[in-house]
């Protein structure tokens, strides 16, 4: 029964700027805020840009420069691998006598994969076994620089325009050069500031950041605009008549991961160097704290700051479910644990009949009424071999196991749609929640510092049994 | 016709040369050539005809190379020709995979677990990637490559190299662990189609 464990079975909802429901391990918890948070409510920061192949780091800039692609490392234009350098050996001439050969390390790329080589496309052989490999240059490079060079001029003049104007509408006393270098402050340090965000109506606001400096001097920029020709290149007379060797002609997709060139046939694809990829860092929109921060090294798994959800939320589980029948009660035995140190006290509740965020119910469920009582997470136990045995004075009705910070308990199901394919049912989780984060203030008695306030917190939780029995 | 056959079951011709393992499980009448290494635990079966594998090939464990019936075939029908299966030179049969294709030339290469079916023909350079199933009635040209979930081709330059150091490895190494099966003196002159 592999599949109940799936995560998507249990979902919570996070209540942001759009409903979300998912599963625990995806949400992130904002403890400042003391509210679940998940992707779409939490704004995104590229942290350090690495190759995937060789965990290369490149600082931003250089990503910049290079199109966000490594330096060193190959993508295999067929099947989108990692590409290899092998060695073979050649009999070469000896540059000084001409009839003795000697064996010389010539170098290709190939697909461990597809088992495409560099020579399928006709490159040469190189010497080196590193740093030899040239992308084809793009027949229209001169003319897409000298449009983007246009475009940064004229982004550059609208923002200066348009700045100018506001500054002159709020602050009639200032002198322009002051204004002027305050615009170019607060650019400098690029879409991070909330100040920067907020403004939604500024449309060529990312080439801006590329513009000018103010010293430059402004040179007019002009382009001759594109020719529209009558005459298209007439299709080749036996374009209907021949017939198509498919190995020989591209897919789509690889046709498109090299926009420059879109070639046709196989026989023109040629090794693109590698995407490089991104750590991000994430960071509550609502109070600027930090979620998530990965370490800045490549090599490294860890994070500085990693505040999940599954560490401050009870998480639960499905653990059986009986063969479910159209409007009868089944029993449905869950599973609650507890990821912090402390004893958690939860309580369930079923949601009301107007309850907006309970449309996907399609099952009536009965939870038990007494509060349920978590131990604590205790990382040294599972080595302890004289653990006392916890003394909860359980209920049999509601709790089947208890087993160190989890514990299993059943709820009623009663199914309510006919020929239902997946039984849904939701309930509220109340549990309590103890700020460590926040600052302890000194207490007005003295004496020993009191332990963080509790604060209850509500969640809604969604559980998906599966399909009625036959 | 099949009665006959059946008499010369249990006759394995092995080449001088060829180190084939005594793990390796050969049933029928199998003909292996010269420079050929066949690791334990790969089974070669000739159940409806012969089976003729020419030389420098190497067939990994768990490999499959099976001559048998046709599905709708009854072993006892009586006018079955036993056709027989011939597999060229330098060919590499890479673990776990199931060839049962009659006519296989040479330097291909079968990567894992792939699939041929009965009525493929491979001529030579072909590499059928792993976990590839080719099960159609087709003679596959010349330097294909099958790779990719969706067995998607395309053809290569050049043929795959033969094996030869990882065969003369493998032939000085595999008898010092394994028992070898006994080779038949005299020429190992093949019926090559």
């Amino acid at each position: 029964m592999a599949s109940l464990l799936q995560p998507n079975r249990v979902v919570y909802l996070v209540r942001g700027e759009k409903k979300i429901r998912a599963p625990l391990s995806q949400l992130y918890f904002c403890r400042y805020c003391s509210e679940l948070r998940s992707l779409e409510c939490v704004s995104h920061e590229v942290d350090s840009h690495y190759c995937p192949s060789c965990l290369e780091n490149m600082p931003s800039a250089e990503a910049k420069l290079k199109k966000n692609r490594c330096a060193n490392c190959f993508d295999c234009p067929c099947c989108m691998h990692t590409l290899s350098t092998r060695a073979t050996n050649i009999p070469a001439p000896v540059p000084d006598d001409p009839t003795k050969t000697t064996m010389k390390k010539a170098y290709y790329l190939a697909c461990g994969f597809c088992r495409w080589t560099s020579r399928d496309v006709g490159m040469a052989d190189k010497s080196v076994a590193s740093g030899g490999w040239q992308e084809p240059e793009n027949p229209h490079a001169q003319r897409i620089n000298k449009l983007i060079e246009y475009y940064q001029q004229l982004a550059h003049r609208e923002k200066q325009e348009r700045d100018r104007k506001k500054m002159a509408r709020r602050r009639q006393c200032m002198p322009l050069a002051f204004s002027q270098h305050t615009i170019h402050v607060v650019e400098k340090y690029g879409l991070g500031t909330r100040l920067q965000r907020q403004r939604p109506g500024a449309p060529l606001s990312n080439l801006a950041g590329l513009s000018l400096k103010e010293g430059e001097d402004q040179k007019e920029i002009s382009i001759e605009p594109a020719q529209a020709l009558d005459e298209v290149e007439p299709l080749p007379e036996d374009f209907y008549t021949r017939p198509v060797s498919l190995p020989e002609v591209t897919t789509l997709r690889q046709r498109l991961l090299q926009p420059d060139f879109q070639p046709a046939g196989a026989s023109q694809l040629h090794p693109r160097h590698k995407h490089l990829l991104m750590k991000r860092s994430l960071r509550c929109r609502k109070c600027e704290h930090n979620l998530s921060k990965p370490e800045f090294n490549p090599t490294s798994i860890k994070f500085k700051i990693q505040l999940v959800a599954v560490s401050y939320i009870p998480e639960v589980r499905i653990m059986s479910i009986p063969n479910l029948r159209y409007m009868k009660e089944s029993q449905v035995l869950l599973t609650l644990t507890n990821p912090v140190e402390n004893v958690a006290h939860v309580s369930l509740a079923i949601c009301e009949d107007d309850d907006p965020d309970g449309i996907n119910r399609t099952a009536q469920i009965l939870v038990p009424n007494t509060e349920l009582v978590l131990a604590g997470k205790d990382a040294a136990a599972e080595y302890d071999e004289l653990a006392e045995p916890q003394d909860f004075q359980d209920d049999p009705d509601v709790v089947a196991f208890r087993k160190s910070n989890k514990i299993g308990f059943f709820i009623k199901v009663i199914p309510q749609k006919e020929e239902d394919t997946d039984v849904t049912v939701a309930f509220k989780m109340r549990h309590d929640f103890r700020n460590l984060a926040a600052p302890i203030r000194p207490s007005e008695e003295g004496g020993d510092a009191p332990a963080a306030e509790a604060i209850w917190l509500t969640h809604h939780v969604e559980l998906r049994l599966g399909p009625l029995a036959p | 016709m099949l009665e006959k056959y059946n008499k010369y079951k249990n006759v394995a011709k092995i080449a001088a040369g060829a180190v084939v393992c005594v793990e390796s499980e050969i049933r029928g009448d199998v003909t292996i050539g010269a420079r050929t290494v066949v690791h334990p635990k790969a089974r070669i079966i000739a159940e409806a005809g012969p089976i003729i594998i020419g030389e420098g090939n190497l067939i990994e464990e768990q490999a499959l190379i099976i001559n048998s019936y046709p599905e709708n075939i009854l072993p006892d029908t009586d006018g079955v020709e036993p056709k027989a299966m011939t597999i060229g030179t330098n060919n590499v049969f890479e673990v776990g995979c199931v060839s049962q294709a009659l006519k296989i030339g040479d330097n291909n290469v079968i990567e894992s677990k792939a699939d041929l079916g009965r009525n493929v023909i491979l001529t030579s350079g072909c590499i059928i990637g792993a976990c590839c199933q080719i099960n159609t009635c087709e003679v596959v040209p010349e330097n294909t490559v099958v790779y990719g979930s969706n067995s998607m081709r395309r053809t290569q330059n050049e043929k795959p190299q033969p094996q030869t150091l990882q065969l003369d490895f493998l032939m000085k190494i595999l008898p010092n662990y394994h028992h070898v099966k006994k080779t038949v003196k005299g020429s190992g002159a093949l019926l090559r189609n």
